[in-house]
């Protein structure tokens, strides 16, 4: 009897065995998938709960479609609409691509993004979507079938910029389906379409047949979270792994192997030490005192020392190729910081929180070194990590202590960027405000001649140059491995388009 | 037995009663789930429009309430940010988890108790020496290393296993080992301290007096009189690696409960770290049942009561 019940057992994992292995498909070499990891989990595939770049927004971008498509330099190209214009400065007016079908076969109009606009502006989407804040869309007008008026409130120039990630599902399907179904089958007009989601392992995609466009050369892609960097690295090693996001600068040379390359990049991120104006500190209000930070910091020598030289010192607050060229970074100069420290009544320094969290890597080292060449000018630093939820609470109170690392934020998009430093912005978390400078980011936002519009954003970017309410330090470097098989040309905003990826 | 039953019963329920509560009341001292769930640059009214969707502007004991009325329908609520039933979110990660538990505790057993017994019965000797040092360095070494350790001898360079990942059989190893490896240097030393202490103990002396066979004595009476602590502390293992074993979750990209209950704690998830940890406790009360049914099992002298 129990001999019986053993050989049952046996048949039966060898038959669980058997199973497993008739589920591991087998692939031609040419057809190999390609595999993407990252160290995130994509957190859901509802096309209007988008809000990381990677591996959420990677995979939204290639099952979706949004009227406008951001090109790596941060320029519009058609997408959806194959082309647009101002009817006059409230209005414009996008005609739209012909032809498109969803893959469950739902036909794309004027009417379908009217649907999804509707959604991103309820709630829970819009505590993520960001279209209707940042433009001042007031309404979505259905002209024709192919034609559409989108209207704000004021002039804007910002609107093609939250187009891109205003992506448009199939309107009867995100309308009748309950919602963990659509965030978690989604159906799309990309150039890929949803095979399988297994959550926190792996998103299975395949090139979708009913695809406007050309269709992409690699047919299979998953994307995998490996969360440990190591193990990302050791899988790239291996070559079960293709692309590797998210790569310190520590490790970027593990990256280069038999198999693979590095490619590294600036990123767009902008990393820097905010200076809290309203904090405990109050010698950080004077603009002099500021100043006397940026310049007693030097900021080259971290990057080549932290950063292994992958990134380069920050421009502007506004990333290439919109900085004013007339701005340059702040030299390290710890006299001339002695010189206006003591000229702002600080000769003898003050104590000097500074705080980070686990948002960034590195945030404890970066600060340590940053305290300790602020200590040359006789600053007595204290340093704090602070909990993530609670450093965002602080960071959109405005209410840090006194300095803290943080980086804003990963985007080509002046308007948008100035935006951030006006008197009481919700990302204004240094608490500056000037109302000079919020006159010029206002102007420029409405300004629709290109011309009169670079002036005003250049004589912003002067001005908070020198008001200093940030410690300036770098962008963030983006480091991936690639194998040595496939070519594609990376993103500084992290965002992938498997679609463009090419086998060599 | 039945009022054994019973009393077990309503503890189990006053622990889940009482572990849902703290969960509840520290998720809500540590700052508001909105700033986190909302993007960065969301505006007050977005949040509070938030706030009201996810039912967190009605007071504190309303909120737990309805928690509780529909945890016991089975409902554990709704995660906004991932959009998914937690219920469905904790079913599909329990797979991996059951697995990779069952998988690394039953190796730890069968690596820790033979060898626990047999170094006990060799005390004092080289191999007694040995053992115990590499069973003291076992638990001393941390778990990420020696995962990573493993994938870089096995999976590197001998190309025999894959790096990480969940899938066929083979996926199952690494992560298992390291699990297995960590607690059986915990239990081999547990094995062979309760082993040693039981053999210089009265019955002992007396089944070896009544002239019963060696192996009779080692098995019959004294094995099973070594397994009661043993069995306590083995139990708390698989209770532990049930509720999910993160770090070796993490090297290995293993999907299991680990790094579902990680991530939602980092995301202010409040449904799902509500879920798991109740998930959690359960299988600890039902594991800590168990393993008292199992006393009566070894321990003749044990009576449920």
């Amino acid at each position: 009897m129990i001999k019986g019940n053993w050989t049952r057992r046996l048949v039966l994992l060898a038959g669980l065995a058997m199973g497993v292995t008739a589920l591991t498909p087998v692939y031609a070499q040419d057809a190999k998938p390609v595999v993407i990891a990252s160290s995130e989990d994509i957190i859901s595939l509802d096309p209007h709960m988008l809000d990381s770049n990677n591996p959420t927004g990677s995979a939204i971008w290639s099952i979706f479609d949004s009227l406008v498509r951001r090109d790596k330099d941060g320029q519009a190209q058609p997408r959806l609409a194959t082309s647009w214009e101002r009817v006059d400065d409230l209005t414009w007016r996008f005609h739209l691509r012909e032809g498109v079908t969803f893959s469950n076969g739902e036909a794309f109009n004027a009417e379908a993004v009217k649907v999804n606009f509707a959604r991103m502006d309820t709630a829970p989407f819009n505590s993520v979507q960001q279209l209707h804040d940042q433009t001042g869309l007031t309404a979505v007008n259905v002209v024709d079938d192919f034609t559409l008026d989108l209207v704000t409130a004021a002039p804007t120039v910002n609107m093609l910029y939250w187009l891109e990630e205003a992506f448009v599902a199939a309107p009867a399907y995100i309308t009748d389906t309950a919602p963990d179904v659509v965030a978690s089958a989604p159906i799309g007009s990309g150039p890929y379409k949803f095979v399988e989601w297994r959550r926190g392992d792996a998103l299975v995609l395949t090139a979708s047949d009913t695809y406007w466009g050309d269709a992409p050369a690699v047919k299979d892609i998953i994307f995998r979270a490996v969360p440990e960097m190591s193990s990302r690295l050791n899988e790239l090693a291996a070559g079960t792994v293709d692309i590797v996001v998210g790569i310190t600068p520590d490790a970027a040379a593990q990256a280069n192997t038999d198999v693979s390359d590095v490619v590294q990049i600036e990123g767009l991120r902008k990393m820097h030490m905010g200076i809290s104006i309203k904090g405990e500190q109050p010698a950080l209000a004077d603009p002099r005192v500021r100043q006397a930070l940026n310049y007693a910091v030097d900021v080259p020598t971290i990057i080549d020392s932290l950063l292994g030289g992958s990134t380069k010192p920050l421009l502007s607050i506004v990333n290439p190729p919109n900085n004013n060229p007339d701005l340059t970074p702040y030299s390290y100069d710890p006299e001339k910081a002695k010189a206006l420290m003591a000229e702002a009544g600080f000769a003898d320094g003050f104590p000097l929180t500074i705080q980070w969290s686990t948002r960034f890597d590195g945030g404890k080292d970066v600060s340590e070194v940053v305290g300790s060449f602020l200590e040359a000018i006789n600053i007595k630093p204290t340093y704090e990590a602070v909990e993530i939820g609670q450093f965002r609470e602080a960071l959109s109170s405005a209410s840090l202590k006194g300095i803290y690392f943080q980086g804003w934020a990963a985007l080509i998009n002046p308007s948008v960027e100035l935006v951030i430093l006006t008197c009481g912005h919700v990302d204004n978390s240094s608490g500056y405000c000037n109302p000079d400078y919020d006159k010029l980011v206002i102007e420029a936002s409405q300004t629709l001649d290109d011309a009169k519009r670079q002036e005003l954003e250049y004589a912003a970017q002067a001005i908070i140059w020198n008001d200093a309410p940030w410690l300036y330090l770098w962008r963030l470097p983006n480091i991936f491995g690639i194998s040595k098989t496939l070519s594609y040309e990376f993103r500084a905003d992290n965002y992938l388009e498997p679609y463009l990826i090419t086998y060599k | 037995m039945f009022s054994f039953l019973s009393k077990r019963f309503l503890q189990a329920l006053l622990v889940l009663l009482g572990v849902s509560f703290a969960t509840f009341i520290v998720g809500h001292l540590t700052g508001d789930p909105v700033e986190l769930m909302a993007r960065e640059n969301a505006t007050e009214q977005d949040k509070q429009d938030l706030r009201v969707y996810l039912g967190l502007d009605r007071p504190l004991e309303q909120q737990y309430f309805s928690f509780i009325v529909k945890a016991v329908q089975g409902d554990l609520g709704f995660s906004f940010v991932q959009q998914a039933k937690v219920s469905q979110l904790i079913a599909e990660r329990l797979p991996a988890t059951l697995q990779l538990a069952a998988a690394g505790f039953l190796l730890a057993l069968a690596i820790s108790i033979p060898l626990g017994i047999i170094i006990a019965l060799n005390r004092g000797t080289i191999w007694d020496f040995l053992v115990t040092t590499l069973a003291m360095a076992g638990q001393a070494a941390p778990g990420f290393w020696i995962g990573l350790m493993l994938v870089v001898l096995f999976a590197v360079h001998l190309k025999v296993l894959p790096v990480s990942g969940y899938g066929g059989a083979a996926y199952i190893v690494l992560p298992a080992i390291t699990l297995a490896l960590q607690s059986s240097a915990r239990l081999t030393r547990l094995v062979r301290a309760s082993m040693l202490e039981v053999l210089s103990a009265d019955y002992i002396r007396t089944a070896h007096s009544k002239g019963l066979r060696e192996r009779v004595v080692l098995f019959v009476h004294a094995f099973r009189g070594a397994m009661i602590p043993v069995v306590t502390m083995a139990g708390l293992e698989l209770a532990e690696l049930v509720s999910g074993a993160f770090i070796t979750e993490t090297i290995f990209a293993w999907p299991g409960i680990g790094r579902l209950a990680v991530t939602a704690v980092s995301q202010r998830d409040f449904p799902v770290i509500q879920g798991v940890v109740l998930m959690s406790a359960a299988f600890f009360v039902l594991i800590n049942f168990l393993v008292d049914v199992l006393y009566v099992v070894i321990d003749p002298r044990v009576k449920l009561k």
